[in-house]
């Protein structure tokens, strides 16, 4: 999970001396990494599968359109035609061809609310998208099990917490990056964006994930109410689901801009053998 | 600028015939019988972790939708159903039998002179939407005491009266742990009326704690067996036979 590395050299720090290779991820952070972005990928797809089959998303315990957050829907035009609208909190938006009314996943156009290339399967599949689902989210949860105990035992997963003696760091550390800033803040392993995006992954959107899809489960609902009463309901759950979806895609695309544009190679590197070669304003890296 | 249009354009076809792709690769991943069997192993798991234990929330009646939301078939088309609605269900039997010393054939009226149980639980559809209904009826559990189960019982079979397009008889089924889950319900009432035929008239299924396809309506026959092998495609229920997990606790 910990692959945005700090920062770009400077053209100073090229030096004779090349900047030392450090060991950067343990073993279990770099596997479970890797699993983690396969199993992202599925679940995220199946879950748009699984929207399709009733793209509404209600806040409230039972269905309620007067509660309705989000709707994709498909509108007969008098043309004959078919429009696809999506509905956010009671405004409409013409969607055609994206949401709504959309590619069928196999050659043509349907009324759906996400279209096949995004979904997983492709075509409207409810049945073959749980399967997908509920078989990735075991590999999910296994895997952060893992990462946590990986953590605890080599004593480093308090590295990645953001801690308030960083928020203060938070605004120059974005400086840095905007280059508004020579120097990044003094910082550890993790700069504090780092720490920042990755503690509102690992403690705060991938619980919500987790509640919010035993939230939806019926079995789990009649052993524990107050999970499904906590988030407001069931119809509210799927949406807490849809929103911690949405919080971890944009994470996942800031993620890989930083793999991208801090030197790819390093990353890469750092996230397959483990080593990392620091750069001048990295902190100490390890 | 020439060349920025080129690479502009070279990434937009990569990034169509990716995303034309991708629905292509998932729907074949999706088709394989191998990976099927590998991503089922979630099922017992599920069953395991999370099963039949607790009981489902009851609601107050200002929770309950008096339009009640119609899930999976309408209306049988048949004949037979539709003599039978004609009489107001006067000649309908549900009949109890397979692996029983005492096999039953109720009326509507013995089954109502067991005694009634009323519960406002909600209805969780697979396909994610949610109702709330007053549904009144008689214990699963003490329907099939008077049958009195067999010690190779294993499964309670629900046959039902209607077909899917393709002539395929709806059936479900619960194993004997489920069967004896307190709100499990053969529902006879809806927010304080008969069930009217889209709901499953004149006998359903209540099992608040799984998904709604369990919830079978139309219910005609129930079989008591050690196995539901032979019945269907096999999987233990029509949406079963159609890939879905048996296990709908999740």
């Amino acid at each position: 999970m910990d692959a945005v590395a700090g920062a770009e050299r400077m053209p100073s720090a090229v030096s004779q001396t090349r900047e030392p290779l450090v060991y950067r991820h343990s073993l279990t952070v770099r596997v479970t990494h890797w699993v983690f972005a396969l199993a992202f990928f599925v679940l995220v797809m199946s879950g748009l599968q699984i929207f399709n089959a009733s793209p509404n998303l209600d806040a409230s315990d039972k269905s309620d359109p007067a509660r309705r957050v989000l709707s994709i829907g498909a509108q007969q035009l008098p043309d004959g035609k078919t429009a696809g609208v999506t509905t956010i909190f009671g405004h409409a938006f013409t969607t055609t061809h994206v949401l709504g009314y959309t590619s069928d996943g196999m050659s043509g156009e349907a009324e759906r609310a996400f279209p096949g290339w995004i979904t997983w399967p492709g075509y409207q599949d409810l049945a073959g998208g749980r399967r997908w689902h509920l078989f990735f989210a075991w590999i999910m949860i296994l895997c952060g099990t893992a990462y946590f105990i990986g953590g605890i035992t080599r004593k480093d997963v308090g590295l990645i917490v953001l801690r308030p003696s960083d928020v203060p760091k938070l605004l120059p550390m974005q400086l840095y990056y905007l280059r508004l800033r020579r120097e990044p803040p003094p910082h550890g392993k993790y700069n504090p964006l780092q720490k920042a995006a990755y503690t509102s992954v690992l403690f705060v959107f991938a619980p919500l994930m987790v509640i919010s899809g035993l939230a939806l489960s019926p079995g789990v609902d009649a052993i524990a109410h107050p999970l499904t009463t906590l988030l407001g309901g069931r119809q509210f759950a799927r949406l807490w689901h849809f929103v911690a979806t949405v919080a971890l895609v944009g994470f996942f695309g800031i993620h890989i801009t930083l793999v991208l544009s801090t030197g790819v190679f390093n990353n890469l590197r750092s996230m397959v053998t483990g080593e990392y070669r620091l750069g001048a304003h990295d902190g100490n890296g390890v | 600028m020439k060349r920025r249009e080129i690479i502009t354009g070279a990434a937009m076809f990569a990034a169509a015939s990716a995303l034309a792709g991708c629905a292509k690769i998932t729907n074949a991943l999706n088709e394989n019988d191998a990976i099927k069997s590998v991503l089922h192993a979630a099922e017992p798991l599920n069953h395991a972790v999370i099963g039949t234990r607790g009981e489902a929330k009851l609601y107050p009646d200002s929770a309950i939708d008096r339009e009640f939301r119609v899930n999976g078939f309408d209306t049988p088309s048949d004949s037979a159903y539709a003599a039978l609605r004609r009489d107001g269900f006067a000649s309908y039997k549900l009949v109890v039998e397979g692996l029983v010393d005492r096999p039953q054939a109720f009326t509507l009226a013995q089954l109502r002179a067991l005694g009634s149980l009323t519960q406002t639980t909600r209805h969780d559809c697979v396909e994610g939407w949610s109702a709330i209904g007053k549904w009144s009826g008689v214990r699963l559990s003490s329907v099939l005491a008077l049958a009195a189960p067999q010690t190779r019982a294993r499964y309670v079979i629900f046959h039902c009266l209607d077909r899917s397009s393709d002539g395929d008889p709806y059936y479900e089924s619960l194993d004997m742990h489920q069967a004896a889950h307190p709100q499990a319900l053969l529902a006879l009432d809806l927010n304080e009326r008969p069930l009217d035929a889209d709901h499953g008239a004149p006998v359903r299924l209540r099992v608040p704690t799984q998904l709604g396809y369990k919830s079978a309506k139309w219910v005609g026959r129930i079989e008591v067996a050690d196995s539901f092998k032979n019945v269907g495609s096999g999987k233990g229920g029509y949406w079963e036979d159609q890939g879905y997990d048996w296990y709908a606790g999740i």
